[in-house]
């Protein structure tokens, strides 16, 4: 798609409430990998990271016309996309994903320099993470891995700066020891 | 031993690279999306809003207002007397530090002849090594300041890795499960 | 090759494997307790949890154990006897209180008061926290006050607040510190006029701060 990759999100915005379905796409395209990360990593598997992520970009066509801020796509829905995997967090039940869960990373961690160390590393991140409480592994990882600031944490969650604060600070905490411990074994 | 911090960092970094979702994945979106109704156009009013500027709002709840205000009080109460130094230097930070709520507090103990007295309760998970306290210049004064948010914390000092004392300026703990007695904090504020 | 890389932490994963089937683990207290010790305790957490009470004073108090090097059977006692008094703070108090004051009502339990005390401070905070006047109860006791009439001198200061329930429990510390007895030290910040305070043997005070 030449020269669409030049639009901005309210472009494409605007494209797509005047009729023309086909431009979402290019929004689509635009954010997936980057809100698939946030989805992957809370939620542990790329299956159900998948379907967090496809729930949240058709919400967001969807109520396409009550976004605020066309040209703030991405984080307007981000915002959706957090929603929805504490939704599907709750459902599911992280412990029923236990299997090895990036196998495409894992895969490319084996074509890799390092790739004993990095295909550890990413399986036992994944466990120490889903040993963290929602909440707090939620906040840790808008602070700490979308670097969110406070303001935008406190927007999007609507939880209060302090709570978001002690909620980073101990979703910090216990995923060190975790991987201290492990280190250490 | 892997420095802890050091294993987080990396961590951290692994947790921020990218990850690839795929072009078949926009496929079955715009399956899903072509499927269903297109997207409701804003009325007219909506419609002009869409091209405003709107302002970013941050929603504080009144807690938050309450809590900040309460630690001003705090602050200025100085309710431990031992001493409360704003501004002092904090060790690492622990489990339930939080920045814009917490209120340095001093730690004192005398123990001359100590080669090394630690903090250990409730706001480092008890742990044992994570929060050393300083040798003074004479008379074998240790101290420590550390942020604690509003709370009740039990605690006490642990001397050369082997010695439980509690803290002599502090009222004592009065639950006393394991035959070392403890001390007991409280920040108000909360 | 993957075989190699799972099996390199292999234990852990085994482990985590087993705990997350079977029941939640409390992160903090793997590798602290013995494994035999840190399965009772997280099944009085998972229970505590179900039943809404808070679970960091039980993994602090479990944490504390493993610290002393207690015994798994004293560890694991405390950690029982302390759901107790909390599930006892927190039918007093009723519903609707946080965490930190079921934690307090379940340390003025241990010190003395009475469940009824933790209603009625409750009652007539109408709404407000009673955190700091729970730990200031169970303050005025450590210091050898007997546990009615710290929590008589307490519930009668009700209507004040956090900061002058600490300015409070502090002056009466340095008066014992400077060689006053525990209750005569209590008595005069009371008959003092230090705030609104009925005299605790029961006489109404008339005194506004």
């Amino acid at each position: 798609m030449d020269g669409v990759s030049e639009a901005s999100d309210a472009e494409f915005v605007h494209r797509v409430l005047a009729g023309d379905t086909e431009a979402y796409a290019g929004l689509v395209a635009r954010y997936r990998d980057r809100l698939g990360r946030y989805a992957m990593r809370m939620l542990g598997n790329r299956a159900d990271a998948e379907d967090a992520l496809q729930e949240t970009f058709v919400r967001a066509y969807r109520s396409l016309g009550r976004c605020t801020e066309p040209n703030r796509f991405g984080a307007w829905a981000f915002g959706i996309l957090v929603n929805r995997c504490r939704t599907l967090g709750a459902q599911r039940g992280r412990r029923e994903r236990l299997q090895i869960a990036d196998e495409v990373a894992l895969n490319r961690a084996a074509d890799s320099a390092d790739p004993v160390d990095r295909g550890a590393l990413r399986e036992v991140l994944n466990r120490a993470l889903s040993r963290l409480a929602p909440h707090l592994r939620e906040a840790f990882l808008l602070k700490f891995v979308e670097e969110l600031s406070y303001e935008e944490m406190a927007a999007m969650t609507g939880a209060s700066i302090p709570a978001l604060k002690m909620r980073v600070s101990r979703g910090r905490a216990e995923l060190r020891h975790l991987l201290s411990e492990i280190d250490d074994a | 031993m892997r420095d802890p911090d050091q294993t987080l960092d990396r961590a951290i970094q692994t947790l921020r690279e990218p990850v690839e979702i795929g072009e078949a994945f926009d496929r079955r979106v715009m399956a899903e999306v072509a499927g269903g109704s297109a997207p409701r156009r804003p009325g007219p009013i909506g419609r002009a809003g869409r091209w405003l500027i709107q302002p970013h709002v941050v929603r504080v709840s009144p807690l938050v207002a309450l809590a900040a205000a309460a630690a001003l009080v705090v602050a200025l109460l100085r309710p431990w007397e031992r001493g409360v130094e704003p501004g002092a230097a904090a060790t690492q930070a622990t489990a339930r530090s939080v920045a814009s709520a917490a209120v340095p507090t001093r730690f004192m103990l005398v123990a001359p002849g100590a080669s090394k007295v630690t903090l250990v309760g409730d706001f480092n998970d008890w742990s044992v090594d994570s929060t050393p306290l300083v040798n003074g210049v004479s008379g074998g004064l240790w101290t420590v300041t550390v942020p604690l948010p509003p709370g009740r914390y039990r605690y006490a000092f642990l001397v050369d890795g082997r010695t439980w004392r509690p803290d002599p300026g502090a009222p004592p703990a009065l639950d006393d499960d394991f035959g070392r007695p403890n001390s007991v904090l409280t920040i108000g504020g909360s | 090759m993957l075989r190699r890389v799972i099996c390199g932490s292999g234990v852990l994963l085994a482990l985590a494997l087993a705990g997350g089937v079977a029941q939640a683990q409390e992160p903090r207290l793997v590798g602290r307790l013995s494994d035999a010790a840190r399965a009772q305790v997280d099944t009085i957490l998972e229970s505590a949890r179900r039943d809404g009470l808070p679970s960091e004073p039980l993994v602090d108090r479990a944490l504390e154990g493993a610290s002393k090097r207690a015994p798994d059977a004293l560890i694991v006692a405390a950690v029982r006897r302390l759901v107790e008094e909390l599930g006892a703070a927190r039918d007093a108090l009723g519903s609707g209180v946080s965490d930190a004051e079921i934690a307090a009502g379940a340390s003025a339990l241990r010190a003395g008061a009475r469940p009824d005390d933790l209603a009625q401070l409750r009652a007539r905070r109408a709404g407000r926290s009673v955190t700091v006047a729970e730990a200031v109860l169970t303050d005025l006791v450590a210091l050898g006050i007997p546990p009615d009439t710290a929590a008589a001198a307490v519930l009668a200061m009700a209507e004040t607040d956090d900061a002058a329930y600490l300015a409070f429990r502090r002056n009466v510390e340095r008066d014992v510190a400077l060689g006053a007895t525990p209750v005569a030290a209590l008595m005069s910040r009371v008959a003092g006029g230090e705030t609104a305070v009925a005299d605790p043997t029961g006489r109404p005070g008339p005194r506004k701060p």
